[in-house]
């Protein structure tokens, strides 16, 4: 192995069937697939078969770093999980990510990476200690929650050890159950704590001093301290330092104490509050992460935010939860299907429910009975809500509630509605600004707000010229000249175009998507990358070549912009391919997706029409160099792309 | 201002007034733990990502309240690394710098004896000497208060939550 800069080098991969410990060389994949999911897609691609479901022993988890993970870039604190999702539906190839301080720790133990395959006889966990590996008994925290597994391992391999897990629900093959930190933070959407479960593999913990070599470090540090630090709307501005603020260290009429906390290794904007006194289901003191995406407070503040402690403590997936489940279970109580359950209402807004907004709010009680029994999967109720509100569908009211799920669940993905314009989580996003973000939905096995749509909607759209009642910062005339330059196409944010020409809303979904899978090679932050407008700079273009160049500075491989755009087209392109090979992915699946979005948009009242959009599909499938008719990848974009093995393999998928 | 150097006159080591130094002041409640300061302090100074490098060091227990500490040198006004290292070696590796006040140790200079280490007062609990070996060798390093950068230390510059603030030597309460 040659000496490697950024990456560490080697990829750990764990057969728990056999017990053996083995390690992938990194240097093979790079610089072609960066790291992260570019390199799990990759190893995916050539070892996982069609027929391997979520549960199945053959089924991969991989949880991935990259070169840029723990090293001086914002966004560093992140971690990709990759493998078959089970909370999808049906289960197919997919990713989730997590921030915190999981992934820098495991850089500095000498890993690029873990590849957990197999299934163990009895419950194990993994303990990594500067290349050290050991695959452990886990009698000890086998049946405890997240937190307590935490500071068992913490006890036995010192305070510094870093730890994710699975809680309860993960252990009893909840579909919903996530990947958790000690921080709060989690690898919510995909259902991976379950594919930790079916492995018998309680924990990862590592603990590492190793540290990240970086290949021109006087130039990678002169970029990190000088990108762009600016919040995500423009009117945030660049603010190098926060103010005093109240919401720092305050004692809340809970008499819980709010600390404000941050993933590791950023400098951003960006921070989540954190209660510092919360009670786990173990008696423990929790931290109880309250970011204001979720945690029962998008629509019921009057809920103890003990719950959010409780979910992430059994390793759920409480945004499932708010936002799906009980929604569904409230809609379902409209059209009579359910009234009750043991003995507690459910509780009904007067009007019907049309969006998340309209949803009735709920009382401690009733969250924490909800959520004990989806955990421990108590009767048919909760268990059939372990797996989410789509699978849950197919098993109660005699099927009577899966008409309902349409409002909630765009279904083929087994996740709510976010950011598109349509069922609530997430912000506004007005006509016709969400037709990349559904374009994005009908293309990807997941939710896109986590890598992908998020730099539209929140990066993108506030700098639009007109965005429902909102207008930009700057003239149309600087917008356009900003997307000829980014985009290729001045018209991409000029409101006057709706449907027509269908390019104006394929381009940026598409662009989009690609950066999207950079970010989650490289690993950076959604949240910070890609940027297109800046508010700090004179012709308002945001850096979009940073990416690639706190790339080159860092592991010494020169890419420039268009590398890296084209090394994000690969890894999309070989997502796809696994999605077709192993899961009979096609342009009807694409289409199905529309299911959940066929009401008056939430901001806007705007339905879609679906003959008009079909033609934007039409147009995503020609820029992406993909077969129109049954959306594979042509042969011609996948040799472009390196990628003839996949040509190959493709031409015999029917 | 030349580095003072200490009378050794019958054993007994005579405080010499030195140059009072600048210093890292800290505000713990606007921590917010993203450990940016102690990456981007070994950079500078290291070239490499490793928080175990760093001259500055963020500790927290996720499960307890008001556990976050921050650790980084005070820069006395009596050093007792600086005495340390002048009473036992000619040509000292601990050195003050003439613009800030910084009390830095030279690596060039530095014979690994660990007298520095063992001499202050914040050892070993809150240790902000560390040590690495270079070439088998062993080396300590301490903050420097990034003297030889004009926009002064790293650390601060990097802070996002504002919790670190440089004060000059001149500005520095007693």
């Amino acid at each position: 192995m040659s000496k490697a800069y950024g990456w560490t080098g080697e990829i750990l991969r764990v057969d728990l069937t056999r017990g053996e410990i083995s390690t992938v060389d990194t240097m093979e994949y790079v610089p072609d697939f960066i790291g992260g999911i570019g390199i799990a897609s990759r190893i995916a691609w050539e070892e996982l078969s069609p027929g391997v479901d979520a549960f199945d022993p053959e089924n991969m988890l991989f949880v991935m770093v990259g070169p840029l993970t723990g090293t001086m870039a914002s966004g560093g604190g992140r971690v990709e999980v990759m493998g078959i999702a089970p909370q999808q539906y049906p289960s197919v190839f997919s990713r989730s990510g997590m921030g915190g301080h999981w992934g820098p720790e495991l850089k500095y133990a000498g890993y690029d990476g873990v590849i957990v395959q197999g299934k163990s006889e009895k419950p194990v966990y993994i303990w990594i200690n500067n290349k050290q590996v050991e695959i452990m008994d886990a009698d000890k925290i086998w049946g405890r929650g997240t937190y307590g597994t935490t500071k068992t391992l913490r006890a036995i391999h010192g305070s510094r050890t870093r730890v994710i897990s699975c809680g309860q629900a993960g252990e009893r093959l909840s579909r919903i159950a996530v990947i958790q930190t000690e921080t709060g933070n989690a690898a919510g959407q995909g259902g991976f704590g379950a594919v930790m479960g079916s492995k018998n593999l309680k924990a990862i913990a590592v603990r590492g001093t190793l540290g990240v070599k970086i290949a021109r470090s006087k130039e990678f540090f002169d970029l990190c301290i000088n990108a762009s630090r600016e919040g995500a709307r423009p009117s945030e501005g660049r603010r190098r330092v926060r103010p005093p603020n109240q919401s720092f260290n305050r004692i809340d009429e809970r008499g819980s104490t709010f600390r404000r906390r941050k993933c590791g290794f950023c400098m951003s904007q960006c921070a989540y509050r954190v209660r510092e006194n919360m009670q786990s289901s173990d008696g423990l003191t929790a931290p109880s992460v309250a970011q204001q995406c979720w945690g029962y407070m998008g629509n019921s503040p009057t809920v103890d935010p003990v719950a959010r402690a409780i979910t992430s403590d059994y390793g759920l997936n409480g945004w499932e939860i708010t936002y799906g489940i009980i929604p569904w279970l409230q809609i379902c109580k409209q059209h009579g299907l359910i009234d009750k359950i043991d003995g507690m209402d459910i509780p009904v807004p007067d009007e019907p429910i049309k969006y998340l907004k309209d949803t009735a709010p709920y009382s401690s009680e009733f969250i924490h009975m909800l959520i004990n029994k989806i955990a421990f999967r108590e009767d048919e109720l909760g268990d059939a809500l372990a797996d989410g509100g789509c699978y849950a569908a197919d098993r109660l009211f005699d099927g009577e509630g899966i008409k309902h799920l349409d409002r909630i669940y765009p279904r083929r993905c087994g996740q709510t509605e976010h950011w598109a314009g349509h069922w609530g989580p997430g912000g506004a996003v007005y006509w016709p600004w969400w037709l990349p973000p559904v374009l994005q939905w009908c293309i990807d096995t997941r939710d896109p707000a986590n890598d992908s749509t998020h730099q539209w909607t929140e990066h993108v759209q506030p700098y639009m010229p007109v965005s429902g009642p909102h207008r930009g910062p700057y003239s149309m005339e600087k917008v356009r000249a900003v997307c000829e330059k980014v985009y290729g196409h001045p018209e991409i944010c000029n409101p006057e175009y709706e449907y027509d020409p269908p390019e104006l809303k394929a381009i940026p979904a598409i662009w989009h998507s690609h950066r999207g899978m950079v970010v989650n090679s490289m690993i950076l932050c959604d949240r910070e990358h890609s940027r297109v407008f800046s508010s700090e700079t004179e012709d308002g273009m945001a850096d979009t070549a940073l990416m690639s160049r706190l790339f080159s500075t860092c592991t010494g491989y020169d890419l420039t912009e268009d590398d890296v755009n084209l090394a994000g087209e690969r890894i999309w392109n070989q997502l796809r391919a696994i999605d077709i090979r192993n899961f009979g992915r096609n342009r009807v699946v694409d289409e199905s997706t529309l299911s959940g979005f066929m009401y008056p948009g939430k901001d806007d009242g705007v339905i879609l029409d679906r003959e008009k959009f079909l033609k934007i599909l039409d147009k995503y499938y020609e820029l992406s160099g993909w077969n129109v008719k049954n959306g594979y990848p042509e042969r011609k974009k996948l040799e472009e792309l390196g990628l003839s093995d996949i040509a190959d393999e493709l031409e015999k998928c029917p | 201002m030349e580095a003072a150097k200490p009378d050794i006159d019958n054993n007994t080591v005579k405080p010499q007034k030195l140059r009072r130094s600048g210093v890292i002041e800290v505000n713990l409640d606007f921590c917010m733990t993203c450990r940016e300061c102690e990456v981007s302090c070994s950079l500078f100074h290291e070239d490499e990502c490793n928080p175990d490098l760093s001259r500055i060091r963020i500790a927290y227990d996720d499960f307890k309240p008001d556990t976050t500490s921050i650790t980084v040198c005070k820069q006395c006004d009596w050093p007792a690394c600086y005495f340390a290292c002048a009473s036992l070696w000619d040509d000292p590796a601990v050195c003050v710098d003439e613009k800030t006040g910084a009390r830095f140790i030279d690596p060039d200079k530095c014979r690994g004896c660990g007298a520095c280490l063992k001499a202050c007062p914040l050892t070993p609990e809150n240790s902000v000497i560390g040590q690495k070996r270079i070439d088998g060798k062993r080396i300590y390093f301490k903050c420097d208060l990034c003297y030889n950068r004009s926009e002064g230390p790293v650390c601060v510059d990097v802070c996002p939550g504002g919790a670190l603030r440089f004060i000059l030597a001149e500005e520095r309460k007693k």
